[in-house]
């Protein structure tokens, strides 16, 4: 090392100028050359035709995923009996979130897009035994779920969390990771507007919700009645989170406590679309998911 | 103007020739009751410690951000609070200032001293503290797909409207529903604007969908709203509840402030029951309309101004 900045030291300007450009120019070309590389790797693998290629975020410890919308995404997959095959890995979509799919080659971002997308190629509909007016009510029970529960899901999972230690322990991040990602949160959250309020009127916001849809779904078997529809996917994933993955917030047992018509909402969805649930977790991190 | 109250205390405002109350000038104020500050005049530089509006007890101070051209407001929050305040006669007071609430937003209230930001946190102090619930007649099923679709209405269609409004390149949409705004002002209002609603919209998620995407978003919310709307009066039935005021401040600003727009036009054209409900929600509350819109001709200035006080 010495003399090596020795003989630094001894060049003329211009040899140093050239030396340090000439080392960034490789730097950068082995950096692009790696890049892809690595991308095309992805990319040479051959996907089955006619199957719905589901990119998530790998299985979670008591759920099939720390994300609400994978699992609402692969609960639809279930519910309309798509043929489909997981592919667990951080790669994001095109608009850099997760979960998403490919079909026949082609990446569709958002679960939401990829269930509309999916609906009009395969010419599925869940809704059909919905009246317009229940179609109606769905829509705005799914998009409570989804844009305004969630926000305070991820608030208090990650921002007002007492224990920590879940979070570390699923995702294997390191502390200054996980101190990064809850800056990304505070900041989306204070943009989106729901950040702004303190811990105690977002708890009492997201009882609200959950109250909504206790008082919603009472003594119904699915959340518009007898037979499941599209939204219980949206609805199952968020409540999964709630019910089974809320460690280390302090409200872990919320929805068994105070919702119980929710925890057999919840059992109940389990049981018809996930019977192999078992094999879809990791038991705690105890030991590799199956499926 | 002197300061007037019953008591004799002083309250810093006075009555104006015709009998209406109406706040002093900084410098009758000052004059009046020198070290305290009038606080509504600082506009967005006060920090939110500063002194409430030295109002009488019982008066809610409405802070918001000024009336629409076409409408008496240009965003839906403020709309839905004062519909609020008026359906239920509360007295009130606006004050149409850039001051914003310690959470940055507006619009907000204070109410004997205390300062209180969010709509929705403002209704629901006031009906705490005044003993009103506009959802009584209201079963728990009802009261839940209330929220929902308040929820969707002001968490997911509001976006697709703040992009359809702000985030399109067309920008003389702006211009048109910001009348006071001209040349550089203008210039500079919308491309501060936009820059920040266009961060909101990528944070939020739904900037990240394509144009498409985000109108079939928000068309697929303005479907389910008039579906689930049908013919009846309001939108839980026969009755107003809580959710009218809500619903009303969003769909008034389809109607009436977002011109040529997807948004508008759709409602127009194949949502018609939206355009009966807005009239009789108008009709209920808003009286006084025209005159509360920049464009009317009898528009008048009600800054200071307050209401239910006889």
């Amino acid at each position: 090392m010495g003399s090596f900045l020795e003989t630094f030291r001894n060049l003329e300007t211009s040899q140093t100028i050239l030396y340090v450009f000439g080392g960034a120019a490789v730097t950068a070309v082995s950096l692009v050359a790696i890049r892809k590389l690595t991308l095309k790797e992805e990319k040479r693998k051959d996907y089955p035709r006619d199957t719905v290629i589901l990119h998530q975020i790998g299985r979670g410890p008591y759920a099939p995923s720390m994300t609400p919308f994978a699992v609402k995404l692969e609960t639809y997959l279930r519910m309309a009996r798509i043929p489909y095959q997981n592919v667990h890995g951080m790669r994001p979509s095109p608009k850099g979130k997760v979960p998403w799919i490919e079909y026949n080659g082609q990446p569709i971002g958002d679960s939401t897009l990829c269930i509309q997308f999916l609906n009009q190629k395969l010419e599925v509909d869940l809704n059909k035994h919905l009246s317009p007016a229940d179609k109606g009510v769905a829509q705005a029970m799914q998009v409570m779920t989804e844009e305004h529960l969630y926000w305070f899901l991820a608030l208090i999972r990650w921002i007002y969390s007492r224990d920590a230690s879940f979070i570390l322990e699923t995702f294997k991040f390191t502390k200054f990771f996980v101190w990064m990602i809850r800056r990304h949160i505070k900041k989306r959250t204070w943009l989106q507007g729901l950040g702004r309020h303190t811990e105690e009127e977002i708890v009492e916001m997201m009882n609200k919700d959950i109250q909504s849809l206790s008082d919603f779904i009472g003594r119904k078997r699915f959340l518009m009645g007898d037979e499941p529809s599209e939204a219980d996917c949206s609805v199952f994933g968020m409540l999964s989170q709630t019910y089974w993955q809320f460690n280390g917030s302090g409200y872990e047992n919320l929805i068994k406590d105070k919702y119980p018509n929710l925890a057999s909402y919840c059992e109940r969805m389990k049981d018809a679309f996930w019977p192999d649930w078992d094999q879809c977790i990791t038991h705690g991190g105890t030991r590799e998911a199956t499926k | 103007m002197r300061v007037v109250t019953n008591d004799g205390t002083f309250c810093g405002y006075g009555k104006g020739e015709d009998g209406q109350l109406m706040a002093m000038t900084d410098e009758e104020y000052h004059s009046a009751c020198p070290g305290m500050t009038s606080a509504a005049t600082k506009g967005i530089w006060s920090s939110p410690k500063s002194s409430p509006y030295p109002a009488p007890k019982g008066l809610v101070v409405l802070y918001q951000i000024g009336r629409g051209p076409f409408c008496p407001s240009v965003s839906p929050f403020p709309l839905k609070l004062e519909t609020f305040l008026r359906f239920n006669k509360i007295p009130y007071m606006n004050i149409h200032s850039s001051r914003f609430s310690k959470k940055g937003k507006t619009p907000w209230i204070e109410y004997n001293g205390q300062a209180i930001a969010d709509s929705q946190f403002c209704i629901d102090f006031l009906s705490r503290e005044l003993g009103i619930d506009m959802n009584s007649h209201l079963t728990p099923v009802d009261k839940s797909i209330s929220r929902a679709f308040q929820k969707m209405s002001e968490e997911n269609t509001y976006w697709s409207m703040c992009y359809e409004m702000f985030a399109v390149p067309d920008k003389t949409r702006i211009a048109e529903v910001m009348p006071q705004y001209k040349g550089f002002k203008l210039w500079a209002f919308t491309t501060v604007f936009s820059r920040v609603i266009k961060k909101e919209l990528y944070y939020q998620g739904i900037g990240r969908h394509s144009d498409e995407e985000i109108w079939t978003i928000g068309r697929a919310d303005l479907q389910a709203i008039s579906t689930f709307l049908g013919d009846k009066k309001f939108f839980m039935g026969d009755r107003p509840s809580q959710i009218d005021c809500a619903m009303f401040g969003m769909l008034a600003q389809v109607l009436w402030h977002m011109p040529r727009t997807r948004h508008e036009k759709f409602t127009h054209d194949r949502l018609q029951n939206i355009d009966g409900y807005c009239e009789r929600m108008k009709e209920l509350c808003w009286p006084d309309w025209d005159k509360l819109c920049l464009k009317h001709p009898s528009y008048q200035d009600d800054n200071y101004k307050t209401y239910h006080t006889e």
